[in-house]
């Protein structure tokens, strides 16, 4: 992981929002025991937190490969 | 002491400050113990805490409270509690023959391989139905109760081994007898009389 610099690269950044957001998401659908919780959960909390997961392992990738290069702005 | 939910809101909360943190202040993961706390923080938590949520959501989709949530099930979750001990689920569930928290899960499962992944399916499908469809009047199985369900619990217990189970169990376990439209235990959710019959209330 080159995150050498003041600020993480975009797509670490993005990860990381995507992640909050998820994780909020499941802690909103954790109160309230409903179908429409679980489907909240399942649709919108489970594609935040696997793009952000995924998004978080190709930012790695990217990082790591001697030709590749994260947008580091 | 928190239980097992509360140690997952305190994971989540944990997780969010976290990630956070590593956002306002990316310097943190300069050093070789920040990489690893930002690799702690953007995979492994998220998904230890999603997996954990998955479960929580799937155990609470068995929870009674969950079924009757939705309107048009209403009548169903008062029909557990008829005074009347030839009503089927109302005996069941008032005599807790079947876990009161998951008393329409404990019937209406599948107790065969997959099962519990095709009554989810099915579940999808009525939240479909719920809000982008309209549900059958009345509402009806999509199969024929299976004697499986019943036998799942009954079959072997003491109270079942009388003259009559005993003569007929080949067919029971066939199917070619149905334990709940043979004229044997036919009374289950009686919705439409409902209004008819005394209601039962726990003293609690």
């Amino acid at each position: 992981m080159n995150l050498d610099n003041t600020r993480l690269p975009r797509t670490f950044r993005l990860s990381g929002v995507l992640l909050v957001l998820g994780l909020l998401t499941e802690m909103l659908s954790l109160h309230w025991i409903h179908p429409l919780a679980f489907m909240g959960f399942i649709i919108v909390g489970g594609a935040l937190l696997g793009v952000g997961v995924l998004l978080f392992l190709y930012s790695l990738l990217v990082m790591n490969h001697p030709t590749g290069s994260a947008d580091s702005e | 002491m928190p239980g097992p939910l509360g140690i997952l809101y305190v994971f989540l909360g944990s997780t969010i400050i976290l990630l956070l943190a590593i956002l306002a202040w990316p310097s943190v993961t300069v050093t070789r113990g920040g990489k690893i706390l930002a690799f702690v923080g953007f995979f492994v938590l998220p998904v230890f805490c999603g997996v954990w949520g998955a479960s929580e959501h799937f155990e609470r989709s068995k929870r009674t409270a969950f079924c009757l949530s939705c309107h048009v099930m209403e009548p169903y979750g008062q029909s557990l509690h008829i005074d009347d001990a030839n009503h089927i689920p109302a005996a069941h569930f008032q005599n807790h023959r079947i876990p009161v928290d998951e008393a329409c899960y404990t019937c209406h499962t599948d107790y065969a391989m997959y099962g519990t992944i095709k009554v989810k399916l099915h579940g999808l499908r009525h939240v479909y139905v719920q809000y982008f469809g309209k549900a059958m009047q009345p509402i009806q199985l999509y199969e024929p109760f299976n004697n499986r369900e019943c036998l799942h619990c009954h079959s072997g217990a003491r109270s079942f081994e009388n003259d009559i189970h005993t003569a007929m169990i080949d067919q029971l376990k066939s199917g070619q007898v149905s334990c709940v439209s043979s004229g044997c235990h036919d009374t289950v959710h009686d919705v439409v009389s409902l209004s008819k019959f005394k209601v039962w209330s726990p003293t609690e």
